[in-house]
């Protein structure tokens, strides 16, 4: 066997992006396959690295199972879940570019949740919480919060073209913050006055940028166009 | 030298944003009081938010359910180690607990007969009432409703990316200390916190990291809640007690310690081999997972282990058997949806479709020990409260007292939001008596020092590696089976770990420095193993999730005890704490149904083909009745381990 092909079978090349003080920093990194067949995931990369190479290298991980929602990078310019995506030889591993980068691969993530503060669960519920959700309810709520429908979204894109980004929170909203409002607005346990404020709170968000935008794409599978964007058009009374 | 610290002022700092801290957040900032809200992982990312999102609420199911009989069941199910105090109130406040969640947005299924939460068909394991209900997107549910807690209203300020460095306390004439606040290392803003504040609720989660990758728990696990609090003064009670899952994936390495199968779902004919194909534990859907998990390490050490340092789960004679072998595979797909989904995807066909072996290991699941506390979460010493840590309360599996040696079914989430609650209220209570209490600046200060310290420490360590000589030396030696010699040997590797400690090279930036996040929690990981040796040296026998190699069996009818332990003076003490026992009666039936349960198992063995056939085809028939559904089992439940039931 000639030695590249041997090498192939033993090792893994990638770039891992590095980050300190507002520079970028490419680091290759040759990760060793534990058997010739397997395919690692983005974190187990990550977690090699950090042993063999890179002892202070900042990633974020928690459940390992495509659970917690906190591990998402960049791959190849492209968001995934690090503890689920198979990677290939030459890819490249960076922070998510859709926010701003703390360290390494760490990026902050609490100007979002930041954006809504205050701004759910206004206008009181119903006393009974013995009604049951619909089906839309509960595909919202199968939401993992990894941030990865933030790509290429027009409307979170102008929080770092119009406004500062180091301000506390996000002017501007995103697919995950309208899926919050729309989890509202299908909450059967929600007074009329409630889902009518989380609809004037996406408007704030800036709602509008919605109706030039092809649809955003979620990181597990649900339906943003359809059961978000669509219906938070159609009661905001911007699109039939 | 010169420290930058910002100074903060809050009536209540709550650690860790899974359901325990969350509940407590929510609950103390209702009763007034200003609340921060501080953990190092992102908002509502917890073991809360990964659970299968099972939750007790009493009478759910079974209009004759009693908080006797919950209570009782906890009881019995943690070998008579829980405190009925505090099983008591798990079981007054199941359903107001339960109901805080619905009003954050968990919509659980109606029943139409009872109009209310629809519980699962059959009371769960080790429950005597149907009382379990189970939720769709299973944890993400309650996370979404964490969440929503703390992002709603105004009323709670959170810091997301924030390390605990330690709590600040004063020290009485009598040793009493009491809670000034802490200092925290705000990672995300590169900042020093100096947070003045009179109560503190522990809710950081368990110690499962100290066993990485051997765990399907969050890595943020890393004992936080046990080592800060033990630092601080408190005491610890049954801090051997660790629930391991024994039928976890050993490879590939991206689903290493996930979780792929629970003693019941290997199901009636299931046995464990070893790597030469002897059978090494039979009738394993009957066994403890304590003795499923010392079967397969004892093969290890044997020398008899497979490649990744397992056994292998044979469940190939459920699937040959002609007519009950069509149930099975259902019956293992649908009783534990989220385990077979990683088997799925982490072995090839032939062994998902069970026609081949397993591979598996054990993985950290939950830690029953912890601080301990009152029924209000209140930390406590043998004088009660007057001589625990004063102003610090603590909740969720940072607490100790509510499941001893074993946990039942559904109650984990449960447990988060009754004693979050709880303490939450009554840390809100107790601070309204500090209102214009002056601040000893020193005091801070000294602590802050030690961090200043650390900055730009010279060295040729690296804690992020060093982090990985502990994972494995805990698994080795405090891992599912322990014997005092390891146990020694444990205590010398951390002893050795300490004066590397010294010699750990530490950046000095305060903007997200990984190496000093790594070296904090180090430090949290050693501490709370070395807590851990004491307390599983004293406990010279097995009981629940402690198995001693060297040890006879603790009797159920001996005098129950807790293990206590405690840092006095940088020394650590330990003790036992006695226990009030279930009546004798109780016992004795339980240990007769116990043996008459074995006995059965080994006569449907011994059965000829046709016979055993058609019991274990109607036996599949009862449990997945007209819909031909097995109901979902949580891990780490008693039902998931029959073997651990312990119901009359």
């Amino acid at each position: 066997m000639n030695e590249r092909l041997q090498n192939s079978l033993e090792y893994l090349n990638v770039t891992i992006i590095t980050h300190k003080e507002g520079t970028d920093l490419p680091t290759k990194f040759k990760y060793k396959k534990r058997s010739q067949k397997e395919k690692p995931m983005a974190l187990d990369i990550l977690l090699q690295a950090q042993e063999k190479q890179l002892p202070d290298l900042a990633f974020r991980y928690g459940c390992r199972a495509r659970n917690c929602g906190v591990c998402t990078i960049d791959i190849n310019g492209k968001p995934r879940i690090a503890c689920r995506a198979v990677v290939r030889e030459g890819d490249e591993l960076k922070a998510m570019s859709t926010l701003p980068v703390i360290t390494d691969l760490i990026v902050r993530r609490d100007q979002i949740s930041r954006q809504l503060k205050g701004k759910i669960y206004e206008g009181g519920r119903k006393n009974d919480l013995n009604l049951e959700a619909s089906e839309d309810y509960h595909e919202l709520t199968s939401c993992i919060e990894c941030y990865a429908c933030l790509d290429k979204c027009p409307m979170h894109e102008k929080n770092f073209s119009e406004t500062k980004s180091d301000q506390d929170c996000f002017q501007w909203g995103n697919p995950f913050s309208l899926l919050k409002l729309q989890t509202i607005a299908t909450d059967p346990v929600s007074t009329v006055a409630r889902k009518e404020a989380a609809v004037s709170a996406a408007l704030e968000l800036g709602l509008e940028t919605c109706l030039d935008c092809p649809g955003c794409k979620c990181g597990v599978g649900i339906d943003l166009k359809g059961k978000v964007i669509k219906p938070l058009l159609q009661t905001s009374k911007l699109a039939d | 030298m010169n420290i930058d610290l910002e100074w903060r002022h809050f009536d209540v700092l709550v650690i860790g944003s899974g359901g325990a801290g969350t509940n407590a957040a929510e609950s103390a900032a209702k009763a007034g009081a200003s609340v921060l809200l501080v953990a190092k992982d992102p908002l509502s990312a917890s073991d809360t938010k990964i659970s299968e999102g099972i939750a007790t609420v009493r009478a759910s199911g079974s209009e004759d359910d009693t908080e006797e009989a919950l209570s009782e069941n906890l009881k019995i199910a943690g070998s008579d180690l829980p405190v009925e105090e505090i099983t008591s109130a798990f079981a007054k406040d199941s359903q107001t607990a339960y109901d805080k969640y619905r009003e954050n947005g968990l919509r659980p299924e109606i029943s139409s007969i009872t109009k209310g939460p629809n519980s699962l068909p059959l009371p769960m394991g080790g429950h005597t009432r149907r009382r379990s209900v189970g939720h769709k997107n299973s944890g993400l549910a309650f996370g979404h409703a964490n969440w929503n807690a703390i992002v709603k209203e105004n009323k709670i300020e959170y810091l997301e990316d924030c390390w605990v460095i330690d709590l600040v306390t004063s020290e009485n004439s009598d040793d009493i200390r009491t809670v000034e606040g802490a200092i925290v290392y705000d990672a995300q803003k590169g900042r020093i916190l100096a947070i003045r504040s009179p109560s503190v609720v522990m809710a950081a989660g368990g110690l499962s990291t100290l066993y990485f990758p051997k765990t399907d728990t969050m890595r943020g696990n890393t004992g936080d809640s046990y080592a800060i609090a033990a630092r601080a003064g408190a005491e610890l009670v049954d801090m051997e007690q660790t629930q391991f899952l024994p039928f976890c994936l050993t490879s590939p390495p991206s689903f290493e310690g996930l979780l792929g199968g629970e003693p019941v779902t290997a199901s009636y004919l299931g046995v464990l081999r070893d790597k030469n194909n002897k059978v090494i534990l039979d009738g394993v859907y009957l066994r403890t997972r304590a003795e499923c998990s010392a079967a397969i390490m004892k093969a290890v050490e044997n020398g008899r282990g497979t490649p990744n340092g397992g056994a292998y789960l044979d469940m190939r004679a459920n699937k040959k058997a002609p007519k009950s072998g069509t149930y099975f595979m259902k019956f293992l797909q649908n009783s534990l949806p989220s385990a077979y989904n990683n088997v799925r995807q982490a072995m090839n066909k032939k062994e998902a479709q069970c026609d081949e072996l397993w591979e598996v290991r054990p993985s950290a699941h939950y830690m029953m020990g912890g601080i301990r506390v009152d029924e209000n979460g209140q930390s406590i010493g043998d004088k009660n409260s007057n001589n625990g840590v004063q102003g610090l309360y603590a909740a969720g599996q940072a607490m100790g007292g509510l499941f001893g040696a074993n946990r039942l079914g559904s109650t984990s989430l449960t447990e988060g939001a009754v004693f979050g609650s709880r303490a939450g209220f009554a840390a809100a209570l107790y601070s309204r008596n500090f209102n214009n209490n002056e601040i000893n600046k020193d005091l801070f200060l000294k602590e802050a020092y030690k961090l200043n310290d650390l900055l730009g420490q010279r060295g040729t360590n690296h804690a992020s590696q060093l982090k990985i000589q502990v994972q494995k030396e805990c698994w080795n030696n405090l891992g599912p089976i322990r014997d005092k010699k390891r146990l020694k040997k444990t205590q010398q590797f951390i002893s050795r770990c300490r004066k590397d400690l010294k010699k750990v090279r530490i950046g000095k930036n305060l903007l997200w420095n990984q190496s000093l996040i790594e070296y904090l929690e180090l430090v949290n990981m050693i501490d709370t193993a070395e807590l851990m040796t004491y307390a599983a040296l004293e406990r010279d026998g097995s009981v629940g999730g402690h198995v001693r190699a060297d040890c006879k069996d603790i009797s159920i009818f001996s005098k129950p005890y807790s293990t206590k332990v405690k840092v006095r003076k940088s020394h650590i003490e330990v003790s036992k704490i006695d226990r009030k026992r279930t009546e004798l009666k109780k016992l004795v039936e339980f240990k007769f149904k116990e043996q008459k349960r074995f006995l059965e198992a080994k006569l449907l063995r011994l059965l000829p083909m046709r016979f055993k056939d058609a019991i274990i085809e109607k036996r599949y028939k009862k449990i997945m009745g007209s819909k031909n559904q097995a109901p979902p089992i949580e891990p780490g439940s008693i039902e998931a381990a029959v073997g651990e039931q312990k119901v009359l």
